[in-house]
């Protein structure tokens, strides 16, 4: 591949480009779903392919192949500038990217066990012997495993002269149960919900979730949650489990610190922010304890890397602090926009095919003091919800509803009755305005979302969230019917 | 544009290297080409300018009752054979799956005939048109901030079995959007085509920027239920939700969709006629499915009474029916109604607007997410263009509202449907379109406002 894109950028250089990148990506993934004692999807999958960047006249250029022999790296190249070319009759502002030195280097993520080496009888198995465990009842319709495994290694060369190999593997589970009784549909998952879980990492994260344990209760609680009333309307306290903790950071925090979303560069189709460049340093985004990073270095985090796909070295920057907005996502050509002279190294591509774009690395909400029972413990009347079950949100991430799988009232400071269809809505920085205790380190883990999706044409990126469960007071609850 | 790299003769010659592969009970070759170019732009520039060629080759084997899937993006012949033992020796390690029908026979399905919505000039659209076609949006937007995408492409598919399953068939697609953004309030258009000289740059841009100026000095709307007009952008999304959580045989089965208990019953107005039919004249897709099945136009509402689902050959068994031919590739969500088309009415717009006596016109409907899949509770926001109608009158702007409302009661009380049909792309995907007109619906609930 090397040979093929020092060819590219050779091309892309000649033909008038004055930055070049081309970034292949090779990437073997495997998805696995198993159903009662059937096998619902076995699928393998492989793919290889590059893609090149260009600047010329300050204008973007991007072409990408799956075919890899050496020849195409000059029509692939000649294509991009073709397209800058075109870019550049419709430009206002020309591009301007802040300096970053040409990192030379190799990275892999780290793991225990190879989970390609892990047979499929045995990955079959776990799954079969969870999902058993799940019919816990005839009303169980759905009783599903999954497993996902990808490993992608990605090369990056630019005409500056940088040259790096990084090498990913992620690894997840996780196990569903969906009961039914006539037109009232309920589903409970573990770890978390639509496919689970996934970390950077192998096989033992896996074995660590032990499914199979965790399966009856699944069951069980999808079972009672057909009968359990619905959960109540009004404006009370709010526990949040770290599984919604990690949605309400991903779309009220990540995606509206996002440089260019702020910018307007995402405005026809993700939307826009509520947050501007004017707001750094003084916006109230929420109370005195909500500390938000974003952080690719963080360790098992999807969006942990060693340089990001403009070849940036993976950073640790605060978004908020204190409560106080301070931070953006930036990228080499937004960064100068926030007053920084470097970029903080958020660029990540789905794939080969695609063009670069400020993407979530891991943003985490840091940890505060106390257990989840200490959360509990000082609510009077309230309501602790679990597990996201749905997300919705306005293009300037202002106004949302969220829905969980499952809560139970809190009364006296202890768990209550179990309630279904809960939900929750607020004005972002109001909400988070209303935090007033966040749980310990103790109950902090880093939760991967493997689908944010962004982008025209979209592209699905997986994400980190480091988070513990969290309270929030004055907050509207109540039922999605 | 290059065009396509892979056609039905290379397709048919790659499956064929494989589909004997020793050790197997039944090979399937799916493969899917294209090429694509996204010019994209925002703060009134072009900002992302990009052209890709794909391809992905899918190889279903089974063995022993056994089925496993290996995908390849190189059509080499040492690749293909690479997914084909790589497929095999994972379905020697599955279980046996007794729900499974086998592949498809022609002689029991039918042969498939393509429906060739294609055009050539799309299929070739250079990045210099897809420039120029910015360029006459923006023109259009009388110096208001405008973003949005101009796209352009061709797609191929080619399923090929070893019972002889042999299809071939392509389609283009253009497609144009704009956001106006004159600093006080939004306006959206867009417009979508499989061919290119369809499409009206200026209109888009020029509607954009018409809902924006006329959005000036929004004011609150309160939350609650109103009558309301929604644009075909707004219906499209509905009916993308609509389709997703309820018109596939395996949501059906497994006690998911409406249709599980309402199938016969009446469950929209009788003006409302909804199917999936690829061979609309709107819409854009191809004549099988991705078992080669050919696929059929299937009525999922017929004059207001709920008749589907869309099956594949597995649900097809399940419920002794015929298969209709939309699989969609994944037995784990099942078949999908992949080009749904809402019939026209007779209502002008205006006509639409005028039989209102306070309501709201809604242009499109934003970050939409299932609440309840059998009710089909949707939630959502209003965006670029929301006003109030006031004695048959488009009125004043007001500011975006949440909705919480249940698909099938927004059909029940509908109250009229537009004559011009629009067709739109989906938002996340590359296949499929769906087709509507503006409809008027006599309740629809809004549960909360936001600030802009």
């Amino acid at each position: 591949m090397e040979d093929l894109l020092e060819a590219a950028l050779d091309a892309a250089v000649s033909a008038g480009a004055s930055y070049a990148d081309a970034r292949s990506v090779e990437s073997t993934s495997e998805a696995l779903s198993v159903r009662g004692e059937v096998v619902e999807a076995l699928e393998r999958s492989d793919s290889e392919g590059f893609g090149v960047r260009v600047l010329v006249d300050g204008a973007w250029g991007f072409a990408a192949s799956y075919d890899t022999a050496r020849e195409s790296a000059a029509s692939t190249a000649a294509a991009a500038v073709e397209v800058a070319r075109a870019t550049a009759t419709a430009l206002e502002r020309p591009v301007e990217l802040v300096p970053e030195p040409p990192h030379r280097a190799a990275w892999s993520s780290p793991l225990e066990v190879d989970p390609f080496t892990v047979s499929v009888e045995e990955k079959v198995g776990l799954l079969a012997a969870a999902t058993r465990a799940l019919v816990v009842s005839p009303a169980i319709r759905i009783a599903r495993g999954t497993m996902d495994v990808l490993r992608q290694r990605t090369i990056f060369l630019s005409s500056e002269g940088a040259a790096i190999d990084q090498t990913v593997t992620h690894t997840g589970a996780g196990i569903e149960a969906t009961a039914v009784d006539g037109s009232e549909v309920q589903t409970r998952s573990y770890p978390g919900s639509f496919r689970g879980h996934l970390e950077a990492g192998g096989y033992e994260i896996v074995r660590a979730m032990d499914l199979a344990a965790h399966a009856e209760r699944t069951g069980e609680e999808a079972v009672a949650l057909l009968t359990a009333p619905h959960c109540p309307a009004g404006e009370t306290t709010l526990v949040l489990d770290g599984h919604q903790v990690m949605l309400q950071v991903h779309e009220s925090v990540g995606h509206p610190t996002e440089l260019d979303r702020v910018l307007g560069m995402e405005a026809a189709f993700a939307g826009t922010s509520f947050v501007g460049i004017p707001d750094l340093g003084s916006l109230r985004y929420g109370s005195e304890l909500v500390n938000i990073t974003s952080d690719a270095t963080t360790p098992g985090g999807l969006g942990t890397f060693a340089y990001d796909d403009e070849g940036v070295e993976a950073q640790r920057v605060d978004l908020v602090r204190d409560g106080i907005l301070v931070g953006f996502q930036t990228s080499r050509e937004t960064a100068a926009a926030a007053g920084a002279d470097r970029s903080n190294g958020t660029m990540r591509a789905e794939g080969w095919e695609n063009f670069p774009l400020i993407r979530m690395t891991n943003v985490n909400l840091l940890p505060g003091r106390g257990s989840l029972d200490d959360l509990l413990a000082d609510v009077d009347d309230g309501i602790y919800m679990a597990t996201n079950k749905s997300w919705s949100i306005d293009d300037k991430r202002k106004n949302f509803q969220f829905g969980c799988e499952i809560a139970w009232e809190i009364k006296k400071g202890r768990l209550g009755r179990m309630v279904r269809n809960p939900r929750y809505t607020g004005i972002t920085p109001v909400f988070w305005a209303g935090c007033d205790a966040i749980a310990g380190p103790e109950e902090w883990r880093v939760w991967g979302t493997p689908n944010c999706g962004k982008g025209q044409p979209g592209q699905t990126m997986r994400v980190g969230h480091g988070t513990a469960p969290a309270r929030f007071r004055n907050v509207s609850t109540g039922t999605a019917q | 544009m290059s065009g396509l790299r892979v056609g039905a003769d290379e397709a048919r010659a790659a499956a064929a290297s494989i589909l004997d592969w020793p050790g197997t009970d039944g090979v399937e070759v799916t493969i899917h080409a294209s090429n694509a170019g996204v010019t994209r732009y925002a703060n009134s520039q072009i900002i992302q300018n990009t052209e890709r060629d794909e391809l992905r080759v899918y190889v279903r084997v089974v063995t022993g009752g056994r089925l496993a899937i290996a995908t390849t993006n190189q059509l080499g012949r040492d690749r293909l054979e690479r997914a084909a033992a790589h497929a095999l020796e994972a379905a020697r390690s599955s279980l046996p799956d007794e729900g499974f029908t086998g592949l498809a026979d022609p002689g029991q399905v039918g042969r498939a005939e393509a429906i060739g919505r294609l055009d050539d000039e799309t299929a070739g659209t250079p990045a210099t048109n897809r420039a120029a076609a910015v360029r006459a949006i923006l023109a259009a937007t009388n110096g208001a901030s405008a973003a949005g995408v101009v796209e352009t492409g061709i797609q191929a598919y080619g399923v090929f079995n070893s019972n002889g399953i042999d299809c071939f068939d392509s389609f283009t697609r253009a497609i144009a959007t704009a956001l106006v953004d004159d600093g006080e309030a939004t306006g959206w258009g867009e417009t979508s085509s499989h061919a290119v000289t369809d499409l009206d740059w200026e209109a888009v841009g020029r509607l954009a920027a018409q809902k924006a100026a006329a959005g000036h000095g929004a004011g609150d709307a309160q939350p609650g239920d109103y009558e309301v007009v929604l644009e075909a952008p707004a219906v499209a999304t509905l009916l993308d939700y609509l389709s997703y959580v309820g018109f596939g045989a395996k949501q059906v089965i497994d006690g998911e969709s409406f249709l599980a208990t309402r199938t016969g019953s009446e469950v929209a107005a009788p003006s409302v006629t909804i199917a999936d039919d690829a061979r609309h004249p709107r819409s854009v897709g191809i004549g099988f499915d991705f078992e080669g099945v050919p696929r059929r136009r299937v009525d999922l509402i017929d004059s207001g009474i709920a008749r589907g689902p869309v099956t594949d050959l597995r649900t097809a068994a399940q419920m002794d029916v015929s298969p209709s031919g939309h699989y969609s590739g994944s037995n784990e969500f099942g078949p999908y109604a992949s080009n749904v088309v809402l019939e026209v009415g007779d209502q002008s717009y205006e006509d639409l607007v005028g039989s209102v006596d306070r309501g709201l016109l809604v242009t499109r409907f934003h970050y939409v997410n299932v609440l309840d899949r059998p009710s089909t509770l949707l939630t959502g926001m209003t965006r670029d263009g929301t006003f109030a109608i006031r004695d048959g009158a488009i009125a004043e702007p007001v500011r975006n509202l949440r909705f919480s409302q249940s698909v099938l009661d927004a059909l029940g009380s509908v109250t009229g449907i537009g004559r011009d049909l629009h067709a739109f792309a989906p938002d996340f995907s590359s296949f499929g379109s769906t087709v509507a007109p503006a409809i008027r619906v006599g309740r629809f609930h809004f549960s909360s406002g936001t600030t802009h």
